[in-house]
């Protein structure tokens, strides 16, 4: 922790970068740890590259624009002063601190009073040392990006049995992006990874844009696992620096890359409402996943309240009398950087949470997210991480208590529908599990979406790669299919689902045509169980 | 005369009613074994006869006691376990306020009893178990957990000791869903008298 700080300071070109080249010209002694980017206004500095900042070795962040009023384009000096509340509070949960992004504005005469804000944010910033945040060495560019090592797709090909492709197009006719019109191919990656034509930039697109849903290996009459290639494959793009379109300017991803670092201590838990039991000696963990991340970055232009899922899952697990335990620096799980690729991060990302969880003494752990419970529960197992305590998903425990009997379900005034989660649905064969619970409720009636269970179609998009207009496609697609089974209530399974649909929601040439309730099976059954 | 206070303390007096063909006999073996071989009390199993065995109204009379049992014919139940209609109707009158009425409750629908009354679907979920002749068993357990009349362990033993071979697994889960029913049924009526029905604090 020796290593000098650094300060990324972001500066508006209109009022105060004349400032800074007054206090330049001056030759005044600006602190040296001070790295200047001008920037054409603070509005446009978005909340992606705040993070990025950090997660690239910055520690502490300078928004400087101009002073409410004299934005050369309006609304610059609000957007700015937003977009760093909003990276604050990551920051705090991230157990960064927001003290060390800082968003100021100056006039260009005022070259004293930023001098004087520069001087005290780097004394603050140096009493509070480095952040806990180290980015992981990243592999050497390949000398010719437009070649792929053989032996290593020759090792690809052979563990997913590519030859085995029959080239026969079932996977086409499932799936959800080719059948909303997007050029794209499941059989077609299959046929270039064996000529060898992985390079070709409408093949990157394709290996980049796929779901992952898992649809395609439900058909495949040769059972080649799609998705888990894909994950493989993104990885080997990753290796040779070819990168994806990461949503969201890379915002979440920059927030994964993060977790990777070894003494960060995330700041978790902090908002609990008071009337849930906690106790932290209990052997039962409840493990929460990204969704109060998810509610500051998404809550700027969505009403997504995902962390409420939480919430209502630790409220039911008060109501059969477990007060479970909560980690206050629980780390992300990773599922979102193993299936964009980045298995390096994730390997690290895992190797944390493993050494931490199997520390607890717990016996069990339960969370309501379905990437967290696949990701604990299969695919750490399969990279030879063994935890010492049992993964449930809160269903599990849900179905296990509530056929003890002496429950019941209070009527709730919507009929329903339901939209599956891939991860719980296909990936872990579970469709059955939120269908038990569901029929248990007492809405006025529940219809199945004309493709439902194993056969569901994705909300969208996973792990926040490659959203594109195929995306948004496909999600007025499957709103279009809820508003058809005549349900008032959309019932989901994954906090990702709620935000995805609720973005398809937004468009403004539709109107009211895709509006629905949504809400999560986990919150719904919170709503309506009652004591019999 | 004091004796009827301590008769109250130790003598637990139960009436165990039904269709002949339930297994209602059985039960009453079962309880009444579990006592006493299990839980080392006294016990005495009193059965109708007759015409019961082939179907009509039954019934199994127990009596578990701290003491010697001096007379095994039951005069004022303190747990009535109704499985049909008309052994409610047969025994109800008998019921005091503090005795403790079990039912089938879709085999017994209409019940107007003094006392506390505590009710289950054996025979659906034994039906859902795979076998409707499980109901007994599945009233064995809700009766260990509502009632407490023997422990746990002595009548899942004398569950698994009296049931064919090869049943024992079936058995057991049948016991175990009857038990966890009774027992979530007293927290359930636990928490509703603490006002808490439901997940979220209204």
């Amino acid at each position: 922790m020796t290593r000098p700080t650094k300060i990324m300071l972001f500066l508006c070109n209109w009022g105060p970068h004349a400032a800074f080249l007054s206090l330049q010209d001056d030759k005044r002694d600006i602190p040296e740890e001070v790295l200047m980017l001008r920037v054409p206004c603070t509005g446009r500095v978005d909340r992606s590259l705040l993070i990025k900042a950090f997660a690239m070795g910055a520690d502490g962040v300078a928004l400087v624009g101009c002073a409410p009023g004299t934005c050369r384009y309006g609304t610059g000096t609000r957007t700015a002063a937003r977009n760093a509340h909003d990276t604050g509070k990551i920051l705090d949960l991230m157990g960064i601190g927001q003290e060390r992004l800082r968003a100021a504005t100056f006039l260009p005469d005022q070259a004293d009073g930023l001098l004087t804000f520069l001087h005290v944010f780097s004394d603050d910033i140096r009493k509070m040392g480095p952040t806990t945040i180290t980015s992981l060495a990243t592999a050497p560019a390949a000398d010719d990006p437009a070649t792929l090592p053989r032996d290593e797709v020759a090792r690809l090909i052979a563990t997913y049995d590519i030859h085995a492709c029959q080239d026969c197009g079932k996977c086409s006719s499932a799936c959800p992006l080719a059948l909303v019109g997007k050029p794209f191919s499941a059989r077609g990656i299959a046929t270039a990874v064996i000529n060898h034509d992985l390079y070709q930039s409408g093949v990157q697109e394709n290996v980049w844009s796929c779901l992952t849903c898992g649809l395609c290996y439900q058909r495949c009459p040769s059972a080649v696992n799609f998705p888990a290639f894909i994950k493989d494959l993104r990885h080997l793009y990753r290796q040779q620096s070819i990168q994806g379109d990461e949503a969201h300017g890379g915002f979440l991803h920059s927030l994964m890359r993060s977790m990777a670092s070894s003494e960060m201590v995330p700041n978790r838990w902090r908002n609990l409402p008071q009337d849930l039991q906690i106790d932290q000696r209990s052997p039962v963990l409840f493990y929460g996943g990204c969704a109060p991340y998810f509610d500051i970055f998404f809550g700027k232009h969505l009403d997504v309240q995902t962390e409420k899922i939480l919430f209502d899952g630790i409220r039911l697990l008060n109501f059969f009398d477990v007060s479970p335990r909560l980690l206050t620096d629980e780390r992300c799980c990773g599922h979102d950087l193993l299936w964009s690729g980045e298995q390096k991060h994730f390997g690290q990302v895992a190797r944390l949470n493993v050494e931490r969880l199997n520390s607890l003494g717990i016996t069990t752990m339960i969370t309501t997210c379905p990437e967290c419970y696949m990701t604990f529960k299969t695919t750490y197992p399969d990279q030879g991480l063994e935890l010492n305590f049992e993964v449930l998903h809160l269903y599990d425990f849900l179905e296990r208590e509530i056929d003890r009997g002496a429950v019941e379900f209070a009527a709730l005034d919507q009929a329903v529908t339901f939209q599956d989660s891939c991860r719980l649905c296909r990936l872990e064969d579970r469709a059955e599990l939120p269908r038990q619970l569901l029929n248990r409720l007492q809405p006025t009636g529940f219809t199945e979406m004309r493709e439902s269970g194993s056969a569901a179609m994705c909300c969208g998009n996973t792990a926040w790669m490659g959203c594109d207009a195929y995306s948004k496609a496909m999600q007025v697609k499957r709103l279009q299919q809820a508003r058809e089974t005549g349900a008032e209530l959309l019932v989901t399974a994954c906090p990702k689902c709620q935000i995805h649909l609720r973005c398809a929601m937004q468009d403004p040439f539709r109107g009211d045509e895709l509006q629905m309730e949504m809400l999560d099976l986990t919150s719904v059954i919170a709503k309506t169980i009652r004591w019999k | 005369m004091n004796t009827t206070d301590s008769t109250v303390a130790t003598q637990q007096e139960i009436i165990i009613t039904g269709f002949g063909g339930q297994g209602i006999i059985l039960a009453g073996r079962i309880i009444g074994m579990a006592a006493s071989l299990g839980d080392n009390r006294e016990s005495t199993l009193t059965q109708a006869y007759g015409p019961e065995s082939r179907g009509g109204a039954c019934n199994a009379q127990v009596i578990i006691s701290d003491r010697p049992i001096h007379y095994p014919y039951v005069k004022t139940p303190h747990i009535l376990v109704a499985m049909s209609q008309a052994g409610y109707d047969k025994f109800t009158d008998l019921l005091t306020a503090d005795a403790i009425l079990l039912t089938d409750q879709d085999l017994v629908p209409k019940t107007a009893a003094p006392c506390p009354h505590y009710a289950i679907s054996a025979t659906r979920m034994a039906e859902g178990l795979g076998n409707k002749m499980m109901a007994n068993i599945i009233m064995i357990g809700f009766f260990t957990a509502i009632t407490g009349a023997v422990s746990k362990q002595a009548a899942q033993d004398m569950v698994l000791q009296s049931v064919p071979k090869g049943t024992e697994e079936k058995n057991t889960n049948a016991f175990n869903k009857g038990y966890d029913y009774g027992v979530s049924t007293l927290k359930g009526k636990e928490k509703r008298a603490a006002g808490k029905t439901g997940a979220i604090a209204s």
